[in-house]
C-alpha cells in the first residue's frame, strides 16, 4: 500500500504532535524539580514492531537509548501477554536501561480490534534510586548493586493502575518517596496521553494507512540519511580519545573508534577501546548506541525527521565486556552521563582529523555531576540536590564556540540561583564565564564557567563526577585545546585542589568551585582576525596576556 | 453621546494601518498602507482621514508593533545592566541549554547588554532579603563613573533577591541620577519583581532597551496627532490598555500589543453570542497567531517568547506560526511536500497577486481551487484560470500532475499546522478543543477555519463581522489592566498574613492613582488579588485567587483552593503536605462601556445575498454560490458548499456545514450541523 504524500506528511505532524503533547504532559504533571525545572526526560513514539517513528526533541542520550528499551519490554512481554492499560516499567542497564536514574515506561497501544498498533514510551530522570550515594549518581560504585535499586522490565501498571506491590517495593527502596510516587504518575499520565492521541490519529486516517505511512516515513529518513551519507568520501576515520580515569586510580581509558563510510552506509568501530573498568564509567550498548547515533545524525542534516530509519545505514560493533559495551556487574551510572561524551567526541574527532569542515573541535566533554546531600538546619527536612554544569562549546568552521552551555548528549537547564538558595541551606557565591578557557583558534572555543557553592550552617555530603580534568578537550584544524576543568575546597581562605570523581563529608562554611572545561579551537590561532580577537578583549573573555600568548597579539 | 462612543482605534500592521471609529454603535473603517520607516504617519493620515475634521478632539487607544518590531530586528537602544558582584554572566548564560540539540553550526543569540556593559556593584542579600554584605555609597560612586563613562542610552539594575528587598535597588538609581547618570533607568524591584534571576534581569534589560525606542515614538505621535486627539492610550500584552506616558516607562508590556488587540476582538464578538470557551485565530499573509480563553478570559502565561529572548511578564499565551496566506509551498530534499515559514510577503506577493511572485503560496491553492477570487485582492493584474493552475503545479509536479490536487494538499498541509497550533493551546495546556468555539479572522483566518474546525473536532466557528480589522476593532473594547506582582517565597505555614495584606495594599494604592490621575472615574475601577503557591519542592505554581483583606482564614482557605485547583489540573493532591507561597499578584481593572455591535443593511433572504455562483473544489468540484456578507439577512442560513465574500476576508463553508447570520453581523458556521 502507498501513502500519499499530503496524507505521509498529515501522519508525520501528527505523531509529532503526540510525542510533544506527551512531553508537555510529563513536564506538566511532575514533581521532582529535576524533571520539571530541568526537564531531565524525553517521550518517544514506536509502531508494533517496536521501530521509533517519532521523538520529541529534548535529551540526546535518552532518544536513542530508547528503542533498547523497547525491545527489552517486548521481549519479556510479547504482545499475546499484554492488554490495554498495561505499562512496563524498567531501567536495568543490563535488560534495556542506560543507568539506574532513567526510568522508562513503555506503554502499548491496541487498535479496535485488539492489534498492537504501537508503543507510546518515556523516559524521567528520578533524583534517587537507593544506592549507596543520595541521589544516586556517585563516583564510587565497584558494581551495580551499589548504585541502586534495579528493575527489568516488569509490568507496573495493569488496567490503567500502577500496582501498589511493585510500587511498594520501588518506594521502600528509595531516599525520597513521595517526590518518586509523584514523577511515576506523571510518567503514566504522558503515556495515557499518547495512548488517546496515537489512537485518534490512526483512527482518522485508517489503521492500514497508518501503518504503511509510519513505514514510509522511517524509509523517507533512512533515505535522506543515506544521501547524506554517501555525500562523505568512502574511507575509514580512526580517532582515540581518552576518559581521565575510572574514580579508582587507572587513568587515561581509551576510546578508540574507527569510522568506515562505504557507500551510503557507515560501520562504527570501537575495537581498541578500554575493558570496563572498575569504577562506574562504563557505558552499556544503549549508550554507545545513542552516543553513535548522535553523532552521525550531527555529521549529516540535523532536520531529517528522528527516527528508527534514521539508524538503520548505521551499523556498531564493539568489543564484549568494555567501556563501551559493559556486563553485568558493571557499575554505570557515568557510563550514561560521561563516557558517553567521550563517545561522541571520537567519533566527531575521527570525521573532523580529516573533513573539519563538517565536524567541530571537542566541546567540554564532560557534564560536571555535582550532589549535595544533608539535612537542611532551617527545616530539620534531609534533601538531595542535583545539578550539572555548562562549559564550552567547541569551534567550528562557521564561528567561535558557544560560551557556558550544555553540549552534545544533554540539555537540562540550570537551577536558578535564587530557586536554589531558598530550597537548599546552600549559597551561591560565583557564577560565570572562565576568561581564557576557550581554546585558542581562528574560531575560539567557548568558555568554560566557574561556579562556587558554600554549604551554610550544617555538614555536607558532597559528591563529584567530572571528565576532562586531565586529558583537555582537543582543537581541530590547527586549533588548540581548551582548558581542563579543575574542583576546588575553599576554606579559611585555603584553596585544596580535588579529585573530580570524589565524596566528601564537608562542615559549614566549606566552598565547592567547580571550573569547567573550554571548548577547543578550530583553525590556527594565528588567523584569527583581529577584531575578533579585539572584541574578545573588550568583553574580557579573553586577558590581554592570553592574547599575546595564544594569538600572537601584539598591538595595544 | 458617551465618550465611548467617539472614540479611536488604531492598529498599526505590516502592511496595513486599521483605523475604527464607532459612534452609536455603528462601525467605520477606514484602511491606510502602513509607513514603516515611520508608523506614526501612517497612524496621523488614518485619523486624519477617519475623524470629521470640525469633530471634538477624541481619545485614542492604539496598538503598535513598535516593541516588536525593536525585539524582532535588534533595533534596541544601547543599554547598561548593573547586577550584584559575581554574577555579572547570569545574563549571557541563561538557563545554560542550547537552543537545538543536533546542529554543530548553531548560534544563540547575542545578550542584549554586550558583556562590557555589564557591570557589578559589591552587596549581597540573602533569600529573605537580610542584607548579608552592605551596599555602600562608594560602590554607588565607583559604578556610577563607570557608567557615565560607557555614556549608555539607558541603563537596567538588577540586584539578587530584589523582590524581597528593594532597598539596594532604590538606592543605587538614587546614587546613578545623583551622579549624573540621566538616561532612563528600569529597576528590576519594579519592572518584574520576581523570583529566578535570569528570567527577571532579562526582562529589566529589555524594558531598558526598549525604553528610548518607545518614548521616541509616543512623543512623535503625540505631536503629530494633537489636533485630532486628547490622550492615546495602548494595549498590553496582558489585553488589557494602560495609557501611553504609563507604557513609555514600562514598554516590555507592550511587546504583543498587537495579537492581544485581536484576541481581545474575538472575546468580545464572542461574548455578544454568549460564548466563553473560545481559540482565537488572526491568519494573515505571513503568520497565524493562536490563542485560547476559557470562562471569557484569555490564557495569560509569563512564558511568551517573542524575538530572542524570554520576556517573563504575564502576556496573553499566543502561539505564533509561520503559516500564513503567503506562506510558500516547497518539496524539501526527500520530495516532501512543506509549506512556510518562507512567505512571499506583500511584494511581490502570492502569484495570483500577478505583482512578479513565481513561488506557489497557501493564497494561490485557494484562488486555484476556487474558494477566493484573486481579482478582489489582487494588487497588480491578477493571474487566474489555467494560467495560474500551471504556475502553482508546475514547481510541486513531484506531488502529482493534477494542479487541483497539488492545490488541495497545499491546504492539507497548512492546515495540519495550524491544527497542530490550536493542540498547543488546548490539549497541551489541558483544555478540550471539542468545547471551545473556533473565532477566526485576519484576512485568511476564515478561508480556513471550519475545515481546520473540522480536523480538531471542534464544533462551531465564529467570523467575526469586521473580521479584516478585528483588532483595530479589540482596542476599543478592552478594559484598562495593570498588574502587580512581587515574589514573597516562604512556607505557608510561616507566612505573616500582614504583610502580604501590605503588599496588596500597597499596589492597590499605587494603581488605583495612576488611573485616577489618568482621569478614570473611581467606580470604574475594582481590584482582585492572587497568590501563587506550590507543594514545597515542587518547580511549578498553581494560582489561586485570595480573598481582602488577607488574614488567618484567609490563607487557611487559600491553601483549600490550592489543593482543590492542585487535584483540578494535575489529577492529584496531598493534603498533608506543606504548602509555600511563592508570587503575589494584584490586577487593578477598570472597565469600558463596550459598543454594541448591529447588523445593517441586509438582503430580505440570502439568496438575494447571492453576487455569482462559481465552482469550487472540495473533494470534488461543486458548483457553489458566494454571497455578498454584507447583504446576508440576520438569521439569515447557508448551507455548504458557500462562499461568503466580505471586506476584507472571505469565507469558505464546506459542503455539510452550515452557516448563520447572527444579529451582531457574525456569521456562525456548524461544524456538524
Amino acid at each position: 500500500m502507498t501513502v500519499d504524500p499530503i496524507t505521509l506528511e498529515v501522519v508525520r505532524n501528527g505523531c509529532a504532535a503526540v510525542a510533544e503533547e506527551m512531553n508537555a504532559t510529563l513536564v506538566r504533571t511532575a514533581y521532582s524539580p529535576n524533571v520539571m525545572e530541568r526537564r531531565d526526560c524525553s517521550c518517544a513514539l514506536f509502531d508494533a514492531e517496536g521501530e521509533m517513528i517519532n521523538q520529541a526533541e529534548t535529551l540526546p542520550v535518552h532518544l536513542g537509548a530508547m528503542p533498547f528499551s523497547v525491545a527489552a519490554a517486548l521481549e519479556r512481554f510479547p504482545p499475546e501477554k499484554l492488554a490495554p492499560g498495561d505499562g512496563i516499567m524498567l531501567n536495568d542497564p543490563f535488560a534495556g536501561g542506560a543507568h539506574l536514574p532513567d526510568l522508562t515506561l513503555v506503554t502499548p497501544v491496541f487498535d479496535a480490534d485488539g492489534e498492537l498498533l504501537g508503543i507510546c514510551a518515556n523516559r524521567a530522570h528520578h533524583a534517587d534510586v537507593g544506592g549507596a550515594t543520595a541521589g544516586s549518581v556517585g563516583a564510587t560504585a565497584t558494581e551495580i548493586y551499589q548504585e541502586g535499586i534495579r528493575l527489568p522490565p516488569v509490568k507496573l501498571v495493569a488496567n490503567d493502575t500502577l500496582d501498589p506491590d511493585l510500587l511498594g517495593v520501588v518506594l521502600a527502596n528509595v531516599r525520597t518517596p513521595d517526590e518518586r510516587r509523584g514523577d511515576l504518575r506523571a510518567q503514566q499520565a504522558a503515556n495515557a496521553t499518547g495512548r488517546r492521541r496515537f489512537r485518534e490519529l490512526t483512527d482518522r486516517v485508517g489503521v492500514d494507512t497508518a501503518r504503511a505511512a509510519f513505514d514510509a516515513i522511517m524509509d523517507y529518513s533512512e533515505r535522506r540519511m543515506r544521501s547524506a551519507i554517501a555525500d562523505f568520501p568512502d574511507g575509514t576515520y580512526t580517532f582515540t580519545d581518552h576518559i581521565d580515569d575510572d574514580g579508582r586510580g587507572n587513568e587515561d581509558l581509551p576510546i578508540a573508534v574507527a569510522v568506515e563510510i562505504i557507500d551510503d552506509r557507515v560501520i562504527v568501530d570501537f575495537e581498541g577501546s578500554a575493558p570496563q573498568t572498575g569504577g562506574p564509567l562504563n557505558a552499556v550498548f544503549a549508550v554507545t548506541a545513542s552516543a553513535t547515533y548522535y553523532a552521525i545524525r550531527c555529521l549529516t542534516d540535523p532536520d531529517i525527521p528522528p527516527n528508527a530509519g534514521c539508524y538503520r545505514p548505521i551499523e556498531i560493533e564493539t568489543p564484549s565486556a568494555s567501556i563501551v559495551d559493559a556486563k553485568p556487574p558493571a557499575a554505570v551510572v557515568g557510563g550514561n552521563l560521561e563516557v558517553s561524551q567521550r563517545i561522541t567526541d571520537a567519533i566527531l574527532g575521527a570525521i573532523g582529523d580529516v573533513l573539519p569542515e563538517r565536524s567541530i573541535a571537542a566541546c567540554q566533554g564532560t557534564m560536571n555531576n555535582l550532589t549535595f546531600g544533608g539535612t537542611d538546619p532551617r527545616t530539620d527536612r534531609p534533601y538531595a540536590f542535583y545539578e550539572t554544569e555548562a562549559g564550552g562549546f567547541g569551534g567550528r568552521a562557521t564561528g567561535d564556540g558557544l560560551d557556558g552551555v550544555h553540549v552534545h548528549m544533554t540539555n537540562t537547564m540550570n537551577t536558578p540561583v535564587e530557586i536554589l538558595e531558598t530550597a537548599y541551606p546552600l549559597r551561591v557565591e560565583q557564577y560565570g564565564f572562565r576568561p581564557d578557557s576557550g581554546g585558542p583558534g581562528r574560531h575560539r572555543g567557548g568558555l568554560g564557567i566557574r561556579r562556587d557553592l558554600t554549604i551554610r550552617d550544617h555538614d555536607a555530603t558532597v559528591s563529584l563526577l567530572g571528565e576532562r580534568r586531565r586529558t583537555p578537550p582537543y582543537g581541530i584544524a590547527g586549533g588548540e585545546s581548551g582548558s581542563t576543568g579543575e574542583d576546588y575546597l575553599i576554606s579559611d581562605g585555603n584553596l585544596e585542589a580535588v579529585s573530580p570523581k570524589s565524596t566528601h563529608v564537608l562542615s559549614a562554611g566549606t566552598t565547592v568551585s567547580i571550573r569547567t572545561p573550554g571548548g577547543g579551537g578550530y583553525g590556527d590561532p594565528l588567523e584569527r582576525e583581529l577584531a575578533a580577537i579585539r572584541q574578545d578583549l573588550e568583553l574580557e573573555k579573553v586577558s590581554i596576556e592570553h592574547a599575546r600568548r595564544a594569538y600572537g597579539y601584539d598591538v595595544d | 453621546m458617551s465618550p465611548q462612543d467617539r472614540r479611536i482605534g488604531v492598529d498599526v500592521g505590516g502592511t496595513f494601518t486599521d483605523v475604527v471609529t464607532v459612534r452609536d454603535g455603528l462601525v467605520a473603517v477606514t484602511k491606510v498602507p502602513s509607513t514603516p520607516g515611520d508608523p506614526a504617519t501612517a497612524v496621523h493620515d488614518g485619523v486624519a482621514t477617519a475623524v470629521d475634521p470640525d469633530a471634538p478632539i477624541v481619545p485614542l487607544a492604539h496598538g503598535t508593533t513598535v516593541a516588536t518590531n525593536a525585539l524582532l530586528e535588534g533595533t534596541w537602544a544601547e543599554a547598561a545592566l548593573v547586577t550584584t558582584d559575581g554574577f555579572r554572566d547570569v545574563l549571557e548564560i541563561g538557563r545554560q541549554h542550547r537552543p537545538e540539540l543536533y546542529n554543530l553550526a548553531q548560534e544563540r543569540p547575542a545578550p542584549i547588554v554586550p558583556r562590557s556593559r555589564r557591570l557589578t556593584v559589591a552587596e549581597r542579600l540573602d533569600e529573605r532579603g537580610d542584607p548579608l554584605e552592605p551596599l555602600t555609597d562608594d560602590e554607588i560612586a565607583t559604578v556610577a563613573t563607570r557608567i557615565r563613562e560607557i555614556d549608555p542610552e539607558a541603563v537596567a539594575v538588577s540586584l539578587l533577591f530584589s523582590f524581597e528587598d528593594d532597598e539596594h535597588e532604590r538606592r543605587l538609581v538614587a546614587g546613578l541620577r545623583d551622579h549624573g547618570v540621566s538616561v532612563p533607568i528600569s529597576r528590576s524591584s519594579t519592572i518584574h519583581p520576581e523570583i529566578r534571576e535570569y528570567e527577571r534581569s532579562v526582562t529589566t534589560a529589555v524594558n531598558a532597551a526598549l525604553q528610548p525606542v518607545v518614548s521616541t515614538y509616543l512623543d512623535r505621535l503625540t505631536d503629530r496627532l494633537a489636533d485630532h486627539v486628547s490622550g492615546i492610550t495602548m494595549m498590553q500584552s496582558n489585553g488589557g490598555i494602560a495609557s501611553a506616558a504609563y507604557l513609555a516607562g514600562r514598554p516590555v508590556h507592550a511587546i504583543l500589543s498587537g495579537p492581544a488587540a485581536g484576541v481581545e476582538g474575538a472575546l468580545y464578538t464572542a461574548r455578544s453570542l454568549g460564548i466563553s470557551d473560545v481559540i482565537t485565530m488572526d491568519m494573515g499573509g505571513t503568520s497565524c497567531d493562536v490563542a485560547l480563553a476559557a470562562d471569557g478570559e484569555a490564557t495569560i502565561s509569563t512564558e511568551v517568547q517573542v524575538g530572542p529572548y524570554p520576556v517573563a511578564v504575564p502576556m496573553i499565551d499566543v502561539h505564533t506560526i509561520g503559516a500564513g496566506g503567503g506562506s510558500i509551498a516547497w518539496l524539501d530534499a526527500g520530495d516532501a511536500l512543506r509549506v512556510g515559514p518562507r512567505s512571499a510577503g506583500a511584494e511581490p506577493g502570492p502569484i495570483c497577486y500577478g505583482r512578479g511572485g513565481t513561488d506557489p503560496t497557501v493564497t494561490d491553492a485557494q484562488a486555484v481551487l476556487g474558494r477566493l477570487d484573486p481579482t478582489r485582492i489582487a494588487t497588480g493584474d491578477a493571474v487566474t484560470g489555467e494560467s495560474l493552475a500551471n504556475a502553482v503545479a508546475e514547481p510541486l509536479s513531484a506531488v502529482d500532475d493534477d494542479p487541483d490536487t497539488v492545490a488541495r494538499g497545499i491546504l492539507t498541509v497548512a492546515d495540519a499546522a495550524m491544527a497542530r497550533a490550536i493542540r498547543v493551546v488546548s490539549v497541551e495546556r489541558g483544555h478540550d478543543p471539542r468545547g471551545f468555539a473556533l473565532v477566526a479572522f485576519g484576512g485568511a483566518g476564515p478561508l480556513h477555519a471550519p475545515s481546520i474546525a473540522r480536523t480538531v473536532g471542534i464544533p462551531r466557528v465564529v467570523i467575526p463581522p469586521y473580521a479584516g480589522v478585528l483588532s483595530a476593532l479589540g482596542l476599543l473594547v478592552a478594559d484598562r489592566v495593570l498588574d502587580r506582582s512581587t515574589s514573597h517565597v516562604r512556607p505557608l505555614a510561616d507566612v505573616d498574613p500582614e504583610a502580604v495584606e501590605d503588599r496588596c495594599r500597597a499596589f492597590e494604592v499605587e494603581t488605583r492613582k495612576i488611573l485616577t490621575a489618568e482621569g478614570v472615574s473611581a467606580d470604574r475601577i475594582s481590584t482582585s488579588r492572587t497568590l501563587d503557591l506550590r507543594y514545597l519542592g515542587q518547580a511549578y505554581e498553581v494560582q489561586v485567587p485570595a480573598p481582602s483583606p488577607i488574614d488567618a482564614p484567609a490563607v487557611t482557605a487559600c491553601a483549600d483552593r490550592f489543593h482543590d485547583a492542585h487535584e483540578q489540573q494535575y489529577g492529584h493532591a496531598t493534603r498533608t503536605e506543606s504548602i509555600e507561597l511563592v508570587t503575589i499578584r494584584v490586577r487593578t481593572v477598570a472597565t469600558v462601556d463596550p459598543p454594541s455591535l448591529v447588523h445593517t443593511g441586509g438582503t430580505d433572504h440570502v439568496d438575494d445575498a447571492v453576487r455569482t455562483t462559481r465552482s469550487v473544489v472540495f473533494d470534488e468540484r461543486h458548483p457553489t454560490p458566494v454571497y455578498e456578507r454584507e447583504q446576508l439577512p440576520v438569521d439569515g442560513c447557508l448551507d455548504g458548499p458557500a462562499i461568503v465574500e466580505g471586506l476584507g476576508s472571505t469565507t469558505v463553508i464546506p459542503p455539510g456545514q452550515r452557516g448563520i447570520v447572527h444579529d451582531t453581523g457574525a456569521l456562525v458556521v456548524e461544524v456538524e450541523p
